[in-house]
């Protein structure tokens, strides 16, 4: 699809070497320091490394789930346990026969990243608090049953874990191992942060409903990442228990548990190297200040506090210098119209919108009553109407968020799903919101890859492991959001935090967003809300471009002047039905619209 | 405009407010005598229900000034513009409906002693006769005229000196947009100002002594209600807007 | 065994009850879970055993005095973990904050009090085997609590401002409620709801650190079954929690039993993430 979607070969910034070293740098001190430990440590020092190693092993994966999905999983020590206990269980022959213990931490990551599916699967359903109780009550019975299945995991007297033969069966032979592994998966989460699959766990956290309204299927992302996160989980658990040579029940306490938590919320939600460092950080506290281990909880508990109330953006946020310089005040946002065409020159196949009878009631209030609607490509197609006469409403129906009583919702000859909003992207129908529902904690850049979701050809699989097809993709979305960008005139900004834009700017990035599916039908809900009179001039350029390239265009405004110029078609609704249709200027002298529109 | 020495009961001067980065206030300038009818008119988005929530300190604002009755009403909420005599009646008769209609008007009076607070849930309930024969029934139980006349009566146990009504008549039936409407203008006959934001325009000119038109957070109309002409030039304030602005010169 | 498991699941369940109607009572100004509710209820075996055991109280000042220090950790739990993170629209704020204070609360009851379990007092010294005060005392405490709960919220101007806050808090602003002071008060009321859950069945499960992330969990089933806010369902809900897990106890033994609790918990939230008695889930768009 964006294959011959080309920009000038000037225009292409790959991303610059110098900058990419810049991010690498921390990790590559890290690693160097780690490779030299060996050189002045002793078997303690190799015990401490090895443990932050693979307590990292797990973080790596957990920091998806909380750090990109924003799903409060507190109870993970579960899945440590359960991987801990599988290794342990399988090499020492307890449940049958005896494996070796390679094949043993595999089999600790399988059945981790099984139970990783079951401990992640309630967050489909649940939110926040619930969640969090489900994994907490799981991490409970986790160790209850290590306790009470006496046959197999040896009850409270615990049993022998796992031991790896030569070169690992030093204390440094292990930790080359660990630290070996914890590379692996430093890369592996980090692959899966840079691509598609990353963006769509952010957004599903930020802003959910965009991302439904961009093609992006929660539960498939949130699947993905939790059998990934319970795979890394389960194999540091086995390595956990090769480590201390011997497990009980004991050792899985909910503490632990806050440990790996925590590190990820210091660290910074949406980074890498936050939650690395937290790790560390973490680790080594008690080891550090010797008096401090037994008020070790305390202090990770009054860590968390401090960060929640007084620095949500964690270690991440402290190490971004970046975004600290202010934007320049008197920006301008001047979109680029010629470079439309580029965009969506490969537009699809133009249809038309056509809503037949449709009827929506909320209890008993008929919120849509009987509307019947036509959005023809290349118009612009106005929607008006005094509060509640079911505008947004309207909108909400077509893009499949609410499921009406009656009538049909048809795109060319598709019929429209209802009540499937993220069905809608791959129709080609995309939309932006009365409030903007960006990613305020991405870069403007990523808040519009998002839209391209849908484009990615490569599976988690291959993001994960960073194969070709994955590197051409995250290229493509690359090139086509940096286009997009540069139409609606924010190009200068692709680099700015979201959160640091002005609303209009806001307003101007979902229309960028949208543009990314090459949309046959573009959705706007008051564009023009909170824009100043040159802004809203610029848009409604915009949108006349847009409509003008083939697109079919459905704006719900309330700022009458742009309605009036730039609308081929007027639809005035009062109280869910079509009160009036025309030409802005049939509406203009309509009596009656007059009267509903202004209030008489 | 009428003219007056008195001092205006409120006074609102270049009052900037909207949510978070989304302005919806730009400058408003406004002010409201004792014991005036003032409507507040508006397209749907022009910021009325906005600049009410800012009057009345549900919504903070830091830019311009608002003075009630020689107070500065800057970081006020709404208990302290209440205690002062500024009461506002929010949009959407939002009763508590899990509360009997007298558990609702005795909160309106939460902080008087307890033989004032009866006395004046009595004195409002006189205003209403339809909701008094309901007082022990729950307020989810009346039907939406019933609770917007409970929403104002809940306003008049607070005995207010400047009384912020925000379209009262959403969804009644026009008998009982008369009733509500009988009652703000013996409210004004009682000496109390009113501040009515309203769909009606008609109705409410009839009751009104003063109009305020707002358009895209802006004052952009101010007339007596007796002034000739007003829906015409209600209607060439909205959109005749930056008139010197054209897309498309052919739709201007 | 039906008696005493009755007597058990009877007197665990109204603990279970009284520690869901404390997370209610915070939630129904605040919108928010507060992982505290389990906390305070430790608190109030901890608390109770330490000023009449250890500091030698009589049994009144020793209540009055558990109380009041409850209702002083549910005050600073609405300054420190609520009003901070109320203004701010990431809903997972709350989770965090209460989360960590709680943790705060309960380790510095273990270091500074015992990791160990401690006897907690005799308090009249009433009954023996089914009909033993511990078991008795938690369901009268409960039954006692519900009813003046229901008188306050009935009867009294701040329980019906409770309730006015609780349904519409812009609402409530608007008619100049002191919504703020209103808050802080429910969570005082709250911490001396579960205060009183700990004090009532000290006796049972003695004043021990770790009874809070329990009572936590077991306290956050009632308010999940019976649907967030509604202390009806949450009563229903956690005496037929005790009831069960007091019977799965006996019959399949203390391991099994938690297993069966949370298999069932995690199967009725997904069918019903609202709550049996719940309402249905707002508009998102």
């Amino acid at each position: 699809m964006a294959s011959d979607r080309t920009l000038p070969a000037s225009r292409i910034r790959a991303a610059q070497p110098s900058h990419r070293l810049a991010s690498l740098a921390p990790f590559l001190a890290i690693l160097v320091f780690l490779a030299l430990l060996p050189l002045w440590g002793n078997d303690y020092r190799a015990l401490i490394g090895t443990r932050a190693a693979i307590y990292w092993i797990l973080v790596a994966g957990l920091n998806l789930i909380v750090g990109f999905a924003g799903q409060l999983a507190i109870g993970y020590v579960a899945l440590f346990a359960i991987g801990a206990y599988t290794a342990s269980i399988l090499a020492a022959g307890n449940l049958m026969t005896e494996i070796s213990p390679a094949l043993a931490l595999l089999a600790a990551a399988a059945v981790g990243a099984g139970f990783g599916l079951v401990v992640g699967l309630p967050a489909l359903r649940l939110r926040t608090f619930y969640f969090a109780m489900t994994t907490l009550g799981f991490a409970t019975i986790v160790t209850q049953i290590a306790l009470g299945w006496q046959s197999v995991t040896g009850g409270g007297i615990g049993l022998s874990g796992p031991s790896l033969p030569a070169p690992f069966d030093s204390a440094w032979g292990l930790y080359g191992l660990c630290v070996g592994l914890a590379v692996v998966a430093t890369i592996m989460s980090a692959n899966i942060a840079h691509s598609r699959f990353g963006r769509a766990l952010i957004a599903t956290r930020d802003a959910e409903v965009a991302a439904e309204a961009n093609g992006i299927s929660k539960p498939a992302v949130l699947v993905c990442v939790f059998l990934f996160a319970g795979a890394a989980a389960g194999l540091a658990g086995g390595l956990f228990a090769t480590l201390q040579t011997y497990i009980t029940p004991d050792a899985f306490t909910f503490d632990l548990s806050l440990l790996f938590f925590i590190s990820v919320l210091i660290g910074g939600r949406g980074s890498i190297l936050g939650p690395l460092l937290g790790t560390i950080l973490l680790t080594l506290l008690p080891e550090i200040a010797a008096p401090l281990a037994a008020w070790s909880t305390f202090v990770y508990a009054g860590l968390l506090l401090v960060i929640v109330l007084a620095m949500p953006g964690g270690i991440a946020a402290l190490l971004d210098r970046s975004n600290r310089q202010p934007l320049a005040a008197n920006r301008a946002i001047v979109p680029n119209i010629a470079s439309l065409g580029r965009l969506l020159g490969t537009a699809r196949s133009a249809q038309n919108l056509t809503l037949s009878d449709v009827v929506l009631s909320f209890g008993g209030l008929r919120a849509i009553d009987g509307l019947t609607l036509s959005v023809r490509p290349g118009e612009v197609h106005g929607l008006i109407g005094p509060n509640g006469s079911g505008k947004t409403t309207t909108l909400n129906v077509i893009s499949g968020y609410y499921r009406p009583q009656q009538g049909r919702i048809v795109l060319g000859d598709t019929d429209l799903p209802p009540g499937q909003p993220v069905g809608r992207a791959a129709l080609g129908i995309c939309r932006t919101f009365q409030t903007p529902r960006i990613i305020g904690a991405a870069s403007v850049l990523e808040n519009v890859m998002v839209g391209g979701t849908l484009s990615g050809r490569a599976s988690f699989v291959e993001a994960l492991l960073s194969l070709p097809r994955s590197h051409r993709d995250e290229a493509a979305i690359r090139q086509t959001a940096r286009l997009a960008l540069e139409v609606v005139g924010l190009g200068a900004l692709e680099d700015v935090r979201a959160d640091h834009l002005q609303h209009s700017e806001l307003r101007f990035l979902e229309i960028a967003r949208g543009l990314m599916l090459c949309p046959r039908l573009l959705l706007l809900d008051e564009p023009a809300a909170g824009l100043s009179a040159t802004e809203i001039l610029r848009l409604g350029t915009l949108i006349r471009a847009i409509s003008r390239a083939g697109v079919a265009v459905l704006l719900v405004e309330h700022h009458a002047d742009l309605i009036f110029e730039i609308c081929d078609q007027i639809t005035v609704l009062n109280l869910g039905r079509v009160l009036a249709h025309g030409t802005p200027a049939e509406i203009r002298v309509h009596k009656e619209v007059v009267s509903a529109y202004l209030g008489g | 405009m009428r003219i007056s020495a008195a001092e205006p009961l409120l006074r609102v001067k270049n009052l900037h407010a909207g949510y978070g980065k989304v302005g919806i206030l730009f400058g408003v300038d406004m002010h409201i005598m004792p014991g005036e009818l003032v409507t507040l008119l508006g397209p749907n988005g022009a910021g009325k229900t906005t600049l009410l929530c800012a009057i009345s300190g549900l919504l903070p604002w830091s830019e311009g000034a608002i003075d009630f009755a020689g107070h500065s009403l800057h970081r006020k909420g709404p208990r302290e513009s209440g205690a002062l005599g500024l009461v506002h009646v929010v949009e959407g008769h939002r009763v508590f409906t899990q509360s009997t209609v007298s558990d609702n008007l005795l909160l309106a009076g939460y902080d008087l002693p307890r033989a004032e607070r009866m006395a004046r849930v009595a004195a409002a309930l006189d205003y209403f006769p339809e909701i008094a024969a309901k007082r022990h029934a729950l307020a989810g139980a009346l039907s939406g005229g019933q609770q917007q006349m409970l929403a104002v009566a809940q306003g008049l146990v607070r005995r207010p000196r400047l009384l912020m009504l925000d379209e009262p008549s959403a969804g009644l039936s026009p008998v009982l947009v008369d009733r509500v409407f009988g009652v703000l203008a013996q409210l004004r006959a009682a000496g109390t100002a009113v501040l009515l934001v309203e769909q009606l325009i008609e109705k409410a000119l009839a009751v009104a002594d003063r109009l305020y038109a707002l358009a895209q957070g802006r004052i952009v109309l101010t007339a007596s209600a007796d002034e000739a002409d007003l829906p015409a030039r209600l209607e060439h304030a909205y959109f005749g807007q930056d008139a010197n602005r054209s897309l498309a010169s052919s739709s201007a | 065994m039906l008696s005493s498991i009755l007597a058990s699941g009877l007197a665990i369940g109204a603990i279970y009850a009284l520690i869901g109607i404390t997370y209610n009572t915070m939630f129904a100004t605040s919108r928010v879970m507060s992982f505290t509710a389990g906390q305070l209820g430790m608190l109030g075996g901890v608390l109770g055993s330490m000023f009449i055991l250890r500091l030698g109280f009589p049994l009144v000042a020793g209540l009055a005095a558990t109380l009041l220090c409850c209702a002083a950790v549910g005050v600073a739990t609405e300054f420190i973990a609520v009003r901070p993170v109320l203004k701010s629209l990431e809903q997972h704020l709350y989770v965090l904050s209460t989360l960590a204070f709680a943790l705060l609360i309960q380790q510095v009851t273990a270091i500074e009090w015992s990791t160990e379990p401690q006897p907690f007092p005799r308090l009249f010294g009433i009954g023996s085997g089914i009909w033993d005060e511990k078991y008795w005392l938690p369901v009268v405490t409960c039954a006692a609590t519900i009813g003046a709960l229901e008188y306050l919220y009935r009867r009294t101007l701040i329980g019906r401002a409770f309730r006015a806050v609780a349904e519409d808090n812009f609402a409530a602003r608007a008619l100049g409620l002191p919504e703020r002071n209103l808050r802080v008060a429910s969570y005082a009321l709250a911490a001396v709801v579960g205060g009183l859950a700990g004090f009532s069945g000290g006796e049972l499960m003695l004043a021990f650190f770790a009874n809070g992330s329990q009572l936590n969990f077991y306290g956050f089933i009632p308010v999940a079954l019976g649907g967030l806010g509604n202390n009806r369902g949450a009563l229903i809900g956690g005496l037929a929690l005790g009831l069960f897990q007091q019977a799965a106890n006996f019959m399949v033994g203390g391991i099994f039993a938690s297993v069966a609790v949370f298999v069932l918990f995690i199967i009725v939230l997904l069918a019903a993430p609202q709550g049996l008695f719940g309402s249905t889930v707002a508009r998102r768009v």
